[in-house]
């Protein structure tokens, strides 16, 4: 499943053992730099070396990369074209007034203003992914803890963390029965399939809810959950590649300023 | 005998929704016995070992553990758990935390540990079963027979006198299973008590000193392995069925070619029975010799260049750190489940065999050769390949 093979490149990338927080400074920085950014420049200069780091030092397979950008992109481009068609400006270069009062135009403005935001959305794609292919979700937890998040929320979130695996483990189990016995073979068969899906799914969870009680009892919980505290020091050289990024990053930023498209 | 550890007097239990659980059961289970529960789906196995500690209670009659009655208040209940280790059936349900070091701290960390401890006692868990550099694995990304290891692992590491399992082989292949069962072995070996729910009737036959039969809520037979299941009456009762060696000691008894005499457990005391009919006893023929390596000793050299000059020779490991080291030297076995038995077998084909195993399982290598000795009459030798040679010599005397 997807969210499995996010996990599962994480926890085997060649950036696994680089420091939690470093790798976090430096996605986050440049989600923020990307929301900062008035042009369209910057995002796809920390695209493109995010890409980099992603594929040639965290050694993540081009395709699997690439497929994991196919459905936010598909998403983004039809919110930029709405963006581009409602956005207006001074210089049309093409209106259609499709209802009074509510044209549809392409102007200089609107492209402009839909390149900035395709681009910011590729640079913050590439940053989350960053993230989420380099740090597994249980380092970050112990970073969470380090920043004093309360530990009731960071016991729920590895307990939900834990649970999904088993969860969307039965939830195939349960889909790949139904899709046997022909399941979803017309509509109206896919919409009672669906939510018997649902209700079986919901009771598994109760069920699991229960043994999860009854597992924790049985060891004695008494509030406390234990973390794997470690994490790796900040080494130098990725400290400086880190810095040396969001700086150069930053001043991208500040000189393209305005510089547009067209 | 030693003394008793675990008992139930007159346990009755009703399920929420009005069906009879457990009527009116009694029994005891001694220090460091190895018990199997046996029976059909819905006998209320999995009720009962869950009242061993106090997850269920019992509508009445009393459980009692070190001869104090159990007490269902919060903190004796805390103590009793850690003291009755539970390991579920399904080890996904068992298994709680996002890391697998994360799951095995879970007991020691809400036992109050200090970090210090809940790191010495994960490590020593883990060193246990066999999964040292696991620490970092989140669990859904290891194989049914790890997981079911990380689970016993959780519970190992709170140190507890008693171990019970439900199941502890359903879903496992035949060579995970022997593993897990070898695993039950030696946490007997060192002192803990052990009892087991299943329906395998063969992997429990040659394993349990005693077997318990159960039968919608009550117990049907109770007693050493060989004759609860060698009563053909109660075993399909039960919807199980007689164990292979069993069945056959009992055809060739009918038939009469065998008298009344010990029921064979294993492989090996049924070929002890054949050749006894056959009067073709090898007891004047050369053994072979069964050498004993301990692993615990730092010893990889040693052991490649005395292998290198015996291309033949049968290995065996019993044991996890045996078959870890065995794995780490680029060994390949040809036993790793019920190994001296195997060895024995072979030694009295002529062949020679190795068996490395730790110190502490090393004694019972020597005491089950010198056991099958004094019952065959047939002495095999046992050498150490480096043991202090002093400790051993006192066996091998009594051996040869």
């Amino acid at each position: 499943m997807f969210e499995e093979l996010l996990e599962d490149i994480a926890q085997k990338n060649g950036l696994r053992e680089v420091n939690t927080y470093l790798k976090l400074t430096a996605g986050l920085g440049s989600i923020l730099l990307c929301l900062l950014s008035t042009s369209y420049i910057p995002p796809l200069f920390m695209a493109a070396l995010l890409s980099g780091a992603i594929l040639l030092l965290a050694r993540v397979n081009i395709k699997t990369y690439a497929e994991l950008f196919i459905f936010p992109l598909w998403f983004a481009s039809v919110s930029v074209a709405g963006i581009i068609l409602i956005t207006g400006g001074n210089e049309v270069f093409w209106q259609w007034d499709l209802l009074p009062d509510f044209p549809l135009s392409i102007t200089r403005e609107s492209i402009n203003r839909g390149m900035v935001v395709f681009c910011r959305v590729i640079g913050g794609m590439s940053a989350l992914c960053f993230i989420s292919l380099t740090t597994p979700m249980t380092d970050i937890f112990t970073a969470f803890r380090q920043c004093r998040v309360p530990a009731v929320v960071i016991e729920l979130m590895m307990i939900i963390y834990r649970t999904i695996f088993i969860l969307m483990d039965q939830i195939i189990q349960i889909y790949y029965a139904q899709i046997m016995r022909l399941g979803y073979s017309s509509y109206r068969e896919s919409i009672h399939s669906f939510a018997t899906l649902c209700g079986a799914a919901f009771i598994a969870s109760w069920d699991a809810g229960d043994d999860l009680i009854r597992a924790m009892d049985a060891r004695c919980y008494d509030g406390k959950f234990a973390l794997l505290g470690e994490n790796r020091p900040v080494e130098g050289p990725p400290g400086l590649a880190v810095a040396v990024f969001l700086i150069l990053s930053a001043a991208i930023v500040i000189m393209s300023g305005n510089i547009s498209l067209i | 005998m030693s003394s008793i550890i675990l008992e139930a007097r007159n346990l009755s239990y009703r399920y929420p929704r009005g069906m009879d659980a457990i009527c009116d059961i009694s029994f005891h289970i001694r220090k460091k016995e190895k018990i199997a529960l046996v029976g059909p789906n819905g006998a209320g196995k999995s009720t009962l070992l869950m009242m061993f500690n106090g997850m269920i209670r019992p509508d009445s009659g009393i459980m009692l553990f070190d001869n104090q009655p159990i007490l269902y208040d919060y903190s004796s209940l805390r103590l009793l758990r850690k003291r009755v280790g539970f390991v579920l059936q399904n080890p996904d349900r068992q298994i709680i935390a996002p890391t697998v070091y994360q799951d095995v701290a879970f007991g020691p960390t809400n036992l109050g540990y200090s970090e210090e401890e809940v790191r010495d006692a994960v490590t020593r868990a883990l060193h246990h079963v066999g999964l040292e550099g696991f620490e970092r694995r989140p669990p859904h990304q290891i194989s049914g027979g790890e997981k079911k290891r990380v689970a016993i692992a959780g519970v190992l590491a709170m140190d507890p006198d008693v171990l019970v399992f439900d199941e502890p082989t359903s879903g496992l292949d035949p060579s995970g299973s022997e593993n897990i069962m070898e695993l039950l072995d030696e946490l007997n070996n060192e002192g803990k008590t052990i009892i087991i729910s299943t329906h395998d009737v063969e992997l429990v036959y040659p394993w349990a000193d005693r077997a318990i039969l159960m039968l919608g809520g009550k117990i049907l037979q109770e007693d050493i392995p060989e004759v609860a299941f060698g009563n053909p009456e109660s075993v399909r009762m039960a919807h199980l069925s007689v164990p292979t060696l069993l069945e056959l000691h009992m055809e060739l008894q009918k038939r009469g070619f065998l008298r009344n005499g010990k029921k064979p457990r294993t492989v090996l005391d049924m070929m002890h029975c054949i050749e006894t009919l056959l009067g073709k006893s090898r007891s004047h023929s050369s053994h072979g010799t069964i050498t004993v390596c301990n692993v615990d000793l730092d010893n990889g050299i040693l052991l490649s260049t005395w292998l290198s000059a015996r291309k033949d020779i049968s290995v065996g490991a019993m044991g996890t750190r045996a078959k870890q080291q065995a794995e780490n030297l680029r060994i390949s076995l040809d036993f790793t489940y019920g190994v001296i038995d195997k060895c024995i077998l072979k030694a009295l084909l002529g062949e020679d065999s190795l068996i490395l195993t730790t110190e502490s399982m090393i004694k019972r290598v020597y005491k089950r050769v010198v056991a099958y000795g004094e019952e065959s009459g047939m002495i095999i030798s046992v050498q150490p390949l480096n043991s202090p040679p002093e400790a051993v010599n006192e066996t091998t005397g009594s051996l040869s």
